[in-house]
């Protein structure tokens, strides 16, 4: 008995070295600003189903700090980036965000890669004034009453996306369309885009069926949609979700006889996927490294990107984070201070390039005015690896494709 | 002192300071409660150890008092949480009230989910809190209009608290935890004072032999449907004071996997033990927070942590220290 408890405390005392020891190695290891330093709280799903493009977001944001630093700075004063890991839980990401302005004293926030998250976070900098460049789609975030003057958007909303999408597909393809979303407020939303761009132009909704978030077997809807003979098949999900839904309905025939439409046509959900299934997919996307023929700021970002990681190339939720953090620092720069008040009255007005062509925040809710590409995955002559896409169109920067500020309750 | 003579005043004075501490255990408690947000440098993990400490407590109530595991207690804490919540942002309810809406938000849907699933024991009642607390998940996630569906209610910001003469800052780090310790506070005395009880001896008394209790006059399904409750009561609290201190319900505080959670952090600070709960929330949440500061393989390591308890430490860090005291 003796003998085991003699053991038991051995194995007690091995397990708290073993602890302690374990403590004292990981602290020198996190990133620590210096005080004069400008902090960039970076909260993002390090780790979850979106990891590869958030993991994807934080080498990009990284690039944009290296860039600034390499300048110069603010006249000395060096931008560090502090990436945390909100999980994909909104709850999380609050905690995440509240610690990066209270205890790391962030100046300010870039992140977040969904909906809720990202309306978590900017609940957070709303309540304790800090300024928030979101970086994933929301319509919600731009709009009243969730929208405050310390909440930029960087991203394109879903409004703009399936806008763009809609108005390249629905004339070319046919006015029957069937909507398959996933349950939740991404789907919904895209949908709702959709619609709102199809109405003018006359399209008829032949089915529009939601499943829950997550769904792997769609055997049983795809013959419902079959069955409704529609043009034109907008899936409208995100992530796994995608690949698995559009593997499925090529699989089952779909495309024999409508074209497979998705608002965001993602690279890493291409690459995952495979070229037989995405063949002929037509999307939207805020960004494809491709465009690097003819936007000569794409190419300087994809140069550095590519010198950092190997020669491979950006991913288009990774650019985001470049773009992010390129918009806050060059703002801070250009106002000559971190002061929240002066970097928000500096972005207002900032015209920038950062790395897809020409942006600029709309005065009334802070989106970016950007481009969104309109691009088709192809299984034939590709040059190399990353060759996944063709650029079919591009809808240039254009206010009027935004929701209104009336529609979003500003006044 | 010299050596021998300390050892053998150590040895008869450990029984009682055992019986002394564990008399004065709500005191003792609320003590470490409110020295422990000051010691941290973290005060946004303060605050969640502190709510997630509340949580696991209502959640011992059943667990290691009753004898009975749920898991199904996120659709109480995450109950509490949206009833503070929309009381608080839809009908403009001042804070304090919006608190006394989660804990009845919590105690009420205790006593639904209880009075249904106190029938059954063992695995069986795990299953049938987890399908009533999926119930009560989906039904939050379809109420868009009430709860904010998948994006979660938002807008429960709390900036300033008026008491009489006393204005405080909310959003002031500090003040936010003592804000929260200063309930959770209550909620010790509270749920010592029960367990001192005859009911507090009752429930054990289920515990230990439902057959025996039985015969003895008690009324075993009254017994356990109020423990039940009670243990709403408390998780509702935790889910309210959550709600205020992030500033917003996310739907994930009705998932099974919140259950899951309070369940493991019980299990790592000792079930059955009072303050086990509040030690295996602040274990489980610092070494979370540490970790995955350092890397993103944070769960293999947090996940090996959990193993290395459950295999040398089943009584957990708190029950083990407890019981070498009392060896």
């Amino acid at each position: 008995m003796s003998e085991l408890g003699n053991r038991a405390l051995t194995r007690r005392r091995v397990l708290i070295t073993g602890a302690a020891a374990g403590a004292a190695l990981c602290s020198p290891a996190i990133v620590r600003a210096a005080d004069n330093d400008i902090r960039i709280g970076f909260p993002v799903p390090l780790t979850g189903p979106y990891g590869t493009e958030a993991q994807d977001q934080v080498r990009c944001a990284q690039l944009a700090v290296d860039q600034f630093n390499a300048a110069g700075g603010l006249g000395g004063r060096k931008a560090v980036l502090l990436s945390r890991d909100d999980k994909l839980k909104p709850g999380e990401a609050a905690t995440r965000a509240i610690e990066l302005i209270e205890k790391d004293h962030a100046d300010v926030i870039v992140g977040s890669l969904s909906a809720s998250v990202q309306l978590a976070v900017n609940n957070v900098c709303k309540q304790r004034r800090v300024l928030y460049n979101s970086i994933s789609q929301s319509d919600q975030i731009t709009a009243m009453p969730d929208w405050s003057p310390y909440t930029f958007h960087e991203a394109l909303t879903p409004h703009v996306t399936a806008g763009a999408v809609g108005r390249y597909a629905f004339p070319r393809f046919g006015k029957r369309v069937a909507f398959l979303s996933a349950d939740y407020a991404y789907g919904h939303e895209m949908v709702a885009g959709f619609r709102a761009v199809g109405a003018p132009l006359g399209i008829d909704v032949v089915a529009d069926i939601s499943v829950p978030l997550g769904t792997t077997d769609f055997s049983t809807v795809l013959p419902r949609i079959a069955a409704a003979k529609p043009d034109i098949l907008c899936i409208c999900n995100f992530g796994r979700d995608q690949h698995v839904s559009i593997k499925q309905a090529t699989d089952f025939g779909i495309k024999r006889t409508s074209r497979i439409v998705v608002p965001v046509l993602l690279y890493t959900a291409r690459v995952a996927g495979g070229a037989t299934a995405f063949d002929g997919v037509i999307g939207g996307t805020s960004y494809y490294w491709g465009i690097e023929k003819t936007v000569p700021s794409a190419k300087a970002f994809n140069d550095r990107y590519r010198a950092a990681n190997g020669g491979r190339v950006p991913s288009d939720y990774g650019a985001l984070g470049y773009g992010g953090v390129y918009a806050v620092l060059k703002a801070m720069k250009e106002a000559g201070t971190t002061a929240t008040d002066k970097v928000i009255a500096t972005l207002q007005d900032l015209h920038y390039d950062a790395y897809k062509g020409p942006q600029f925040y709309r005065p009334c809710d802070h989106q970016s005015v950007q481009s969104v590409f309109i691009i088709e995955s192809k299984s034939k002559d590709m040059a190399d690896q990353y060759d996944v896409f063709n650029v079919l169109a591009t809808d240039p920067p254009n206010v009027d494709a935004l929701m209104s500020c009336k529609a979003e309750g500003h006044a | 002192m010299d050596g021998a003579g300390s050892t053998v005043a150590v040895h008869a004075a450990r029984p009682d300071l055992l019986a002394f501490a564990t008399r004065h255990r709500a005191t003792l408690a609320a003590v470490a409660v409110l020295v422990f947000p000051a010691l941290l440098p973290f005060k946004a993990v303060a605050a969640d150890v502190l709510v997630y400490g509340l949580f696991a407590l209502g959640f011992n109530l059943v667990y290691g008092y009753l004898g009975l595991l749920s898991f199904g207690h996120a659709a109480l804490f995450g109950g509490g949480a949206y009833a503070c919540g929309i009381v608080f942002t839809r009908f403009g309810v001042p804070w304090w009230a919006a608190v006394g809406a989660g804990v009845a938000g919590g105690a009420v849907i205790a006593a639904v989910i209880g009075a249904l699933a106190i029938r059954t024991r063992g695995i069986y009642f795990a299953m049938v809190t987890l399908a009533l607390a999926q119930c009560v998940y989906y039904a939050a996630y379809e109420a868009e209009g009430w709860t904010g569906g998948e994006n979660g209610l938002r807008g429960v910001d709390v900036s300033a608290i008026t008491l009489g003469p006393w204005h405080v800052d909310f959003v002031n780090p500090l003040t936010r935890v003592y804000v929260i310790a200063a309930f959770v506070v209550v909620a010790l005395f509270a749920v010592s004072r029960v367990l001192a009880s005859p009911f507090g001896a009752a429930m054990e008394a289920v515990r230990e032999n439902e057959a025996r209790a039985r015969a003895c006059g008690f009324d075993v399904r009254a017994t356990r449907w109020l423990a039940f409750v009670l243990s709403g009561a408390v998780c509702g609290l935790a889910g309210a004071l959550h709600a205020l201190t992030i500033g917003i319900v996310p739907v994930e505080t009705l998932t099974y996997t919140t259950s899951g959670l309070v369940v493991m952090m019980t299990l790592l600070g000792g079930m059955g033990t009072y303050f086990g709960p509040f030690i295996g929330a602040a274990v489980f949440l610092l070494l979370e927070n540490l970790v995955s500061l350092w890397t993103v393989h944070w769960q293999l390591v947090v996940g090996l942590a959990f193993i290395a308890c459950v295999l040398f430490f089943p009584r957990g860090v708190w029950g083990t220290l407890l019981a070498g005291l009392r060896r």
